[in-house]
């Protein structure tokens, strides 16, 4: 069922308004699915910044001196604030929005925390919704703070404009601990808590690592600042804002594009019709596709027969690999299914790229219960890609 | 300690042990394991083996030598009871003075000022919603209100204590009203209770006022101004009990403190004071729990190290530098709500911890602290409790009664190595202020109290009427306090915007200018401006504002 | 479909400082599932609203010391003026049995004494938190 949301009022800022398509998003409801098609053509304007790197390494504070800056030039703020939930309850204590003590009570800022774990789809695709609601309501920057660990960290801040890793003095070889992964995709280093003793050092090793990379050609630079003094903040907006690279990891014309095709792709397909496949999201090397499990769905066993499983994750792997608007196709591919589904139950393919070369991709996928989010099955598919524009069949 | 005791053949002692170690298993069986609040294991019985007496002079000492393990005074009681230190506070300053004549009349010898909790924050009568002034505490925001609190109260000769973080306008305020009194400054006695900002900060939170690293340095200028001008006070008062309240152990509690008495004492070095200067002036307070021998050896310790630390660490030469000096107060979080009458004999178990524990002075609460700030009636009966204690019970009469005990003996060389190991690891984070910014010391206080909390909802610690021996109650039984009379409220708030109109406005802008351009130099003792300030007839919350545009507002950093 | 944790808001308003207690009750929330915005003293009532407003908050919990209880009128007032009438409102520490009433009387849910078991608190706030899920949904 499709409910009516106030899309205007998300364009229009509307506090709360916002706040309840967010909350939307999260659940992966009927209306969120909504809410993504609506304001898919409202996002790119704003400047996305993801902040990433060790714990206790000054993020929020810095991030809050950044605030403060911001505001005095007249731009308003978003952030996203992500915590580490339990592994264990699944609880979270959101924490990160209060160390930004002083923006609580400004208007021009939205801070909206995320825990990390519960997302239907995955947190970076939850951020991804999150950060596109702000996009559309009109924020000139959001500040996107991830918790510092793992795969997910690594997809958020892909998602982001401009990816500022923060270092705290003193890291000395634990540098080694920040991921690789992030090494490879920071747009500047900022060496946080400047005044200490070790921050010459730790410039220097940072430096001298990245003087290593293969690529000498667009060195990210190292940034010093001060948080609690403002020291080197306005130094990092002024530079923040000369980056061109606003609205790029949507590239506005793309998205629109990448979201109408997959749209007609999956309405040319017939056999995604037959077995009752939904497009629910999709981005550039992603797409997320859903069905319900009817009763001609059921194998002999009673259950949710394993080839309509694979179908399912084959769909949203296709569609994933073809964003591009060209041929992929499947040369292997393996499906591993943990439990069992009855009838009735909501079933969310969720496909994301993991690395594509000019003639190769390998893409995996997450299948979850709708209901709650609890694990199914999971794909592994390699691609092979024919430089020829897909063509929907009968367009 | 493993020596048996001189006189006891060592065979003889072992083979009596084992004896009564096997009819103690026959009856007790599988008893289960005793821990008290610190985490240290009680057993059902200590004797020799445990502690033999025999380096008594090195251990011990006599009371008023060092290590002062006995107490920290030859006399002790037989010479001068501890003080009864009620704190009182409540409405307006002329509440406040006939609940102290009250209190001075039914034998209590000093006072306590406790402003409400607006002062607390900061602000003025005329700055915060209504309904919250003057019921924690007395609502005082001029050298006006202070006189009229102090009315007939002859401060001269009378110890009065301020409960007064940074940047100290009470006291200001008390010196004003001498000055008007023509007392001299050298005749007023007491302390500025509670000036400790580290545990403002990481526990209690109601104190706090002005950033941590300001409120830093306007202690260590209050220090050096008292010790010049107002020599009988005691600036620094560092305190155990917010973090005990907040959850910590009593060994937590008492560790935390004495890293925090470090920290003030290397800035007072820093600042090139000596230690014999300002040492002998510092002041502890602390919680008593109901887990009496706890206490009892947690003060013991507390002595010990403190006189350990002043004379090895900072290298005090003068006796009195080392001496541990400190007022308690009986814990309110062991007070319960139900069948609130219990709570007396709970405050009775607390105050004999202190008064065994060898405590200088001590504040008892009124019965009905876990509904409301004391009636009449329930500080009648606090301070009638240190009455029976101390006349009745007799004890006063020996000093460190519980000295020689095996098993308070044992427990308090144990507690003593929990604390040290506790500040050793402070000490390895940086000092304190470092720990407290990383969180370290909120997050073991934090995971403290959920444990005992823990425990409580399991049944595992019994809590009279809580989890065990609970009645059907009407809590509409129990008396109140009124809220403090609104028109009487409203006429102080009156007399705020008189006072206001009467001063001299040019007065009171100079001394603001003042303040502002001290707190922004690095010389310049900012005390010594709150206190002129005062006297021009500045405002609590102007200056307060002041300090906090110039050197930043006061955020706790809490952790979960 | 999918439904998220209960996320709560714990917090003080007015002048006191004790967290001993809204800490504790934090960390409980947390081990029982849910997403709990936690808040150091002193809140002011607007930054409260904007709170709930921000994180769409199912449940605001309020550690009450002393008199702060007294503003809690002021805070239902001022969720009403903002919209938020569905969000749940519940007050624990130290408040005297004569103030229950009013608080009640004023839109708080439930008020909590010392003494509640942890398991107690738990399960109201959960409860709690999918009424308000459930009128969310309803009125979107």
């Amino acid at each position: 069922m499709k409910n009516v949301f106030p899309i205007a009022g998300i364009l229009a800022g509307d506090r709360r308004t916002v706040a309840r398509a967010i909350t939307s998003l999260e659940n992966q409801d009927e209306t969120a699915y909504v809410i993504r098609a609506a304001l898919a053509e409202h996002v790119g304007r704003a400047h996305v910044i993801g902040v990433t790197g060790p714990p206790g390494g000054g993020k929020s504070t810095l991030i809050s001196a950044l605030i403060t800056d911001l505001r005095s030039r007249g731009q308003s703020v978003a952030v996203v604030a992500i915590d580490p939930s339990s592994p264990f309850t699944g609880g979270a204590v959101l924490g990160d929005r209060i160390r930004m003590g002083k923006h609580q009570a400004d208007a021009g800022v939205f801070i909206r925390s995320l825990a990390s774990r519960g997302h239907l789809g995955g947190l970076a695709r939850a951020a991804a919704d999150v950060i596109d609601v702000f996009d559309a309501a009109g924020f000139d920057i959001v500040i996107v703070e991830t918790v510092g660990a793992g795969q997910s960290e690594i997809d958020i801040t892909r998602i982001a404009d401009t990816r500022l890793v923060v270092c705290p003095p003193g890291l000395g070889d634990d540098i080694q601990a920040i991921k690789a992964g992030i090494l490879e995709i920071a747009d500047a280093f900022v060496v946080s808590k400047a005044d200490l003793p070790d921050a010459r050092r730790t410039e220097s090793e940072l430096l001298a690592m990245l003087a290593l990379r293969r690529d000498q050609s667009a060195a990210p630079p190292v940034l010093k600042t001060v948080a609690t003094s403002g020291q080197g903040i306005g130094e990092l907006v002024d530079w923040l804002a000369g980056r061109g690279q606003r609205g790029t990891r949507h590239d506005p014309t793309a998205s629109q594009g990448v979201r109408k095709l997959l749209e007609k792709l999956i309405g040319a397909d017939g056999f995604a019709k037959h077995v009752g496949l939904e497009l629910v999201a999709a981005s550039r090397g992603t797409a997320t596709v859903r069905m319900r499990v009817g009763p001609q769905h059921i194998n002999f066993n009673g259950r949710c027969h394993g080839g309509v499983i694979f179908s399912l994750g084959d769909t949203a792997l296709g569609l994933a690999c073809n964003s591009y608007g060209t041929i992929a196709t499947l040369i292997d591919g393996q499906i591993s299914i943990a439990s069992s589904v009855e009838e009735g139950e909501w079933l969310v393919a969720h496909a994301i790229e993991v690395s594509r070369s000019r003639k190769v991709g390998s893409y995996r996928v997450n299948i979850m219960r709708g209901r709650d989010d609890s694990y199914v099955a999971s794909m592994h598919g390699t691609v092979y890609l024919i430089d020829k524009p897909v063509q929907a069949a009968g367009t | 300690m493993n020596k048996p005791a001189a006189h006891i053949a060592a065979d003889e002692l072992t083979q009596a042990s084992a004896r009564w170690e096997k009819e103690f298993s026959k009856g007790a069986g599988d008893a289960d394991e005793v821990v008290n609040r610190s985490d240290i294991k009680v057993k059902p019985l200590y004797g020799p083996t445990d502690w033999s007496g025999t380096d008594y002079l090195d251990a011990l000492g006599f009371p008023g030598e060092y290590p002062y393990t006995r107490g920290i005074y030859p006399t002790m009681y037989r010479g001068r009871s501890w003080s009864q230190r009620q704190l009182v506070g409540l409405g307006v300053p002329e509440d406040f003075n006939a609940r102290v004549k009250e209190m001075l009349g039914l034998g209590a010898s000093a006072l306590s000022l406790i402003p409400c909790n607006s002062v607390y924050r900061g602000y003025d009568a005329d700055e915060v919603p209504a309904e919250l002034l003057g019921t924690c505490g007395t609502v005082i925001n001029h050298v006006e209100d202070m006189q009229r609190a102090l009315d007939g109260v002859p401060i001269g000769d009378l110890s009065t204590a301020m409960n007064d973080p940074s940047p100290f306008t009470l006291l200001a305020f008390e010196l004003a009203v001498a000055k008007r009194r023509d007392i001299p400054w050298t005749k007023i006695t007491g302390t500025s209770n509670q000036s400790d900002c580290i545990s403002h900060f990481v526990a209690n939170h109601m104190f706090f006022r002005i950033a941590l690293q300001g409120a830093r340095r306007i202690v260590v200028d209050h220090i050096e101004f008292v010790n010049k001008h107002v020599p009988g006070w005691n600036p620094l008062s560092i305190v155990g009990q917010h973090m005990q309240q907040a959850g910590a152990t009593p060994a937590e509690a008492m560790a935390f403190t004495l890293c925090s008495a470090i920290q003030y004492t290397e800035d007072c070095i820093a600042r090139g004071m000596d230690p014999d200067s300002f040492l002998p002036r510092f002041t502890f307070f602390f919680d008593i729990s109901v887990s009496l021998f706890e206490e009892v050896a947690k003060f013991r310790a507390g002595r010990r190290i403190w006189a350990k630390l002043c004379r090895e660490r900072f290298g005090a030469k003068d006796p009195r530098s080392w001496r541990f000096k400190f007022h308690a107060q009986t814990s309110g979080v062991d007070l319960t709500r139900q069948q609130p009458l219990n709570n007396i004999s709970r405050v009775t178990v607390q105050a004999m911890a202190g008064i065994f524990g060898g405590l200088q002075s001590l504040h008892t609460d009124g019965y009905d602290e876990a509904f409301s700030t004391p009636t009449t009636e329930a500080a009648r009966i606090a301070v009638a409790t240190q009455n029976i204690l101390r006349e009745e019970a007799h004890l006063t009469d020996v000093i460190d009664p519980l000295g020689g005990s095996y098993y308070v003996e044992t427990l308090t060389d144990q507690m003593q190595g929990k604390i040290e190991s506790i500040i050793d690891l402070v000490d390895a984070t940086g000092g304190m202020y470092k720990a407290v910014e990383q969180g370290l010391v909120q997050q073991m206080i934090g995971q403290s109290a959920f444990k005992f909390q823990k425990r409580v909802d399991s049944g595992e610690e019994t809590v009279v009427g809580v989890n065990a021996y609970q009645v059907e109650e009407n809590p509409t039984d129990y008396p109140s306090l009124e809220y403090p009379d609104r028109e009487r409220m409203n006429s102080q708030i009156g007399k705020l915007a008189q006072f206001k109109a009467n001063r001299s406005a040019s007065a009171v802008e100079k001394a603001l200018d003042g303040l502002a351009r001290t707190a922004n130099t690095k010389d310049g003792n900012v005390f010594e401006q709150v206190v002129v300030a005062a006297e021009a007839g500045v405002t609590h919350g102007e200056i307060c504002g002041t300090l906090r545009r110039e050197m930043g507002f006061g955020h706790p950093l809490t952790v979960v | 479909m999918h439904e998220r944790p209960p996320k709560v808001i714990v917090t003080k308003i007015g002048f006191d400082g004790h967290d001993r207690g809204s800490r504790i009750i934090a960390a409980c929330l947390r081990d029982a599932g849910m997403e709990v915005i936690y808040t150091p003293p002193w809140q002011e009532i607007p930054t409260v609203i904007k709170l709930a407003i921000e994180e769409d908050a199912d449940v605001i919990g309020i550690s009450s010391l002393a008199t702060d209880h007294l503003i809690v009128p002021q805070l239902m007032d001022a969720l009403r003026a903002a919209g938020l009438d569905d969000v749940q409102v519940i007050v624990g520490g130290i408040v005297p049995a004569k103030d229950e009433a009013t608080l009640l009387a004023s839109g708080v849910a439930r008020v909590f004494h010392p003494g509640t078991a942890l398991e107690v608190i738990v399960t109201e706030v959960r409860a709690l938190a999918r009424k308000r899920q459930a009128k969310e949904r309803a009125a979107t």
